[in-house]
């Protein structure tokens, strides 16, 4: 032991204690500010307690101080490096509402995860399209539950009122939250497959088209596409489309994470993953509230062709928002960077 | 900018932060068990709330329960995320079940960690807990060097013990009067440099320890230790140690490892 831990511990003890008051001082506060005088005082009280770790470390036996020292050490170094955010950043509505204009941006700036989404999900649809067409049988596999096996069943006992009891607006609002939680669940799940490298978010994605393709095929071969677009698009024209977005964010965060260790900005990526999930989110509670409370409508309730068209409606408005919202802004924000980057 | 990036590396249970001022400190990380136990306690929380809110709820919407239901089913789901994600955005990287624990999330650069890492760490959750009871999380946990499950590898976060400290104070052995191994300061020298800090710690501990070990156990661990420190670290003359108890051995050898520098009277 080269260092005197008791004279030593004598002479630097009152700045540990003045840097852990004013370390508990500053933790203290809601927002962490400082103030110039106490950034100042911390600024000084951590270089010297830096000294005095590295001292202990070297020159002492003494786990137990140099721990504490540490903690200290690391304590005033996080107070000294982080910037938080402030209340007034953080509780502004307007702030808040950004999320609407953000998540089409985002959307657009990688669409070519979107893209890789779609082009999976197609697939599948192809498959479970071709292989209900060419071998009817393949239904038992492909579809797991008995009512979209047998349609005919399915659209006589929706047309006859059969699920009733389903249809009052207390039930249809329990449904309701029941369809936005499994949704969600879902499409979390798919964000988050991104971790396996895109491969379990593709599995999903592919597993999904070719439900979807099967029960397509299926419905139109016996003579109800109307009833299936009726009863699909009110809500699957947001479902579906979340549903993908969520793949784009799974793929995308594959992407993040593939090129960590290049990508400057990985923070501002994860930000760009969680508004997708954001959006997401918002489109399947607008999706869960239709499907419950508009789509199990039939005829004669709703007329098919109003379903239809309400479906329309809400995809050429989906698309609109998606691909239009923000658009200026950004533009402008393109022009403004050109001129830059080229200098 | 990227040169003035924190670097780092971890041992099994701690993580080194080297600082771009240079200065290096380790955090130590927490272990599997003591943060099983404190989600357990966080899902008994979450659930206890929700049930909560599922009783009050079902009063209001007495006449309506299909709203009751799904406000419930909403909530649940909702707590459920933002549970974790707001206090742990909030409350310096802490839940309940991680404060009562002395558990803290924290960027794996050493600062306190963003709200969006939070939300971040939260929502990967829905893989964590594949395929049930959080299988793919505890593997990733045993299987990582600083046991990070997926959620904190996406989100950069780290999750470290974080005990009360307070500034050590002086230990007896430090000031004892007259130390016999003093007398022998060539032994006591070897003894100063075989002695790695973990033996040190290991016979500070002991010592400290002293009231909290059962008789039995304290002669026989006090035992094992000198007989180990006499045989292959400082074999100190026979005719002093005979006159010594093993504890009074192991307080001279801690005063050599832990006391004043200077070894013996004689070289005054």
């Amino acid at each position: 032991m080269i260092l005197d831990l008791e004279r030593f511990q004598t002479q630097a003890g009152p700045r540990w204690s003045s840097l852990e008051s004013l370390l508990v001082a500053i933790e203290g506060r809601p927002d962490r500010r400082l103030n110039p005088m106490e950034a100042e005082q911390l600024q000084e009280l951590y270089a010297q307690t830096a000294v005095d770790l590295n001292r202990v470390t070297h020159g002492a036996l003494a786990p137990e101080l140099r721990q504490y020292l540490e903690r200290l050490v690391a304590r005033a170094y996080a107070e000294l490096h982080y910037v938080p955010p402030t209340r007034s950043e953080l509780w502004q509505p307007r702030r808040w509402l950004r999320i609407f204009t953000l998540f089409p941006e985002t959307f657009r700036r990688q669409s070519r995860y979107f893209a890789l989404a779609v082009l999976i999900t197609v697939l599948g649809c192809a498959l479970g399209g071709l292989a209900v067409h060419y071998d009817p049988a393949a239904v038992d596999v492909l579809l797991p539950a008995n009512y979209l096996r047998n349609p005919v069943q399915r659209v006589h006992e929706e047309e006859q009122g059969k699920n009733q009891d389903r249809h009052s607006t207390l039930s249809e609002a329990a449904f309701s939250a029941q369809l936005i939680r499994h949704n969600l669940e879902v499409a979390m799940l798919a964000a988050a497959l991104g971790v396996t490298f895109g491969i379990g978010t593709a599995l999903l994605l592919f597993e999904n088209g070719v439900l979807l393709g099967a029960v397509a095929v299926r419905y139109t071969q016996q003579g109800f596409g109307l009833f299936m677009s009726a009863w699909l698009l009110p809500h699957g024209v947001f479902e579906i489309p979340s549903i993908l977005i969520a793949g784009q964010a799974g793929f995308y965060l594959a992407r993040v994470l593939l090129h960590r260790r290049e990508d400057r900005d990985v923070r501002q990526s994860i930000r760009e993953w969680l508004v997708l999930i954001a959006g997401t989110a918002m489109m399947l509670v607008w999706a869960g509230v239709m499907e419950a409370f508009f789509s199990q409508h039939h005829e004669p309730v709703l007329p098919y062709w109003f379903k239809v068209a309400v479906g329309g409606g809400e995809l050429a408005l989906l698309t609109v928002y998606l691909l239009l919202i923000g658009r200026r802004k950004t533009d402008a924000e393109a022009d403004n960077k050109l001129p830059a980057e080229n200098k | 900018m990227k040169d003035s990036q924190p670097t780092r590396w971890a041992t099994t249970a701690e993580l080194t932060i080297a600082t771009p001022e240079g200065v290096l400190f380790r955090l130590p990380l927490a272990g599997p068990s003591s943060r099983l136990y404190a989600m357990l306690l966080d899902i008994a929380i979450v659930l206890g709330t929700v049930n909560g809110i599922g009783l009050l709820i079902h009063r209001i919407f007495a006449k309506a329960p299909g709203f009751g239901v799904m406000v419930i089913t909403l909530a649940e789901f909702a707590i459920g995320f933002a549970y974790g994600a707001l206090l742990e955005g909030f409350w310096n990287g802490q839940t309940i079940g991680k404060r009562l624990f002395h558990l803290r999330v924290i960027d794996q650069s050493g600062l306190p960690l963003r709200i969006e890492q939070a939300w971040v760490r939260n929502l990967m959750r829905v893989f964590d807990a594949l395929p049930f009871a959080y299988l793919v999380g505890g593997l990733s946990v045993l299987s990582n060097p600083q046991m990070r499950r997926f959620g904190d590898r996406v989100a950069g976060t780290l999750v470290i013990r974080q005990a009360p400290l307070v500034a050590p104070g002086e230990e007896f052995w430090t000031r004892q009067k007259y130390n016999s191994f003093m007398d022998y300061p060539t032994i006591a020298i070897k003894l100063r440099r075989a002695a790695t800090p973990e033996l040190a710690s290991l016979i500070q501990d002991a010592l400290r320890r002293r009231n909290e070990l059962a008789s039995y156990a304290r002669r026989e661990i006090y035992r094992e230790l000198a007989a180990y420190l006499q045989t292959e670290i400082s074999p100190f003359p026979d005719e002093l140690v005979e006159m010594l108890s093993d504890e009074q051995y192991l307080i001279n050898a801690a005063g050599v490892l832990f006391g004043d520098q200077r070894l013996s009277k004689a070289y005054r």
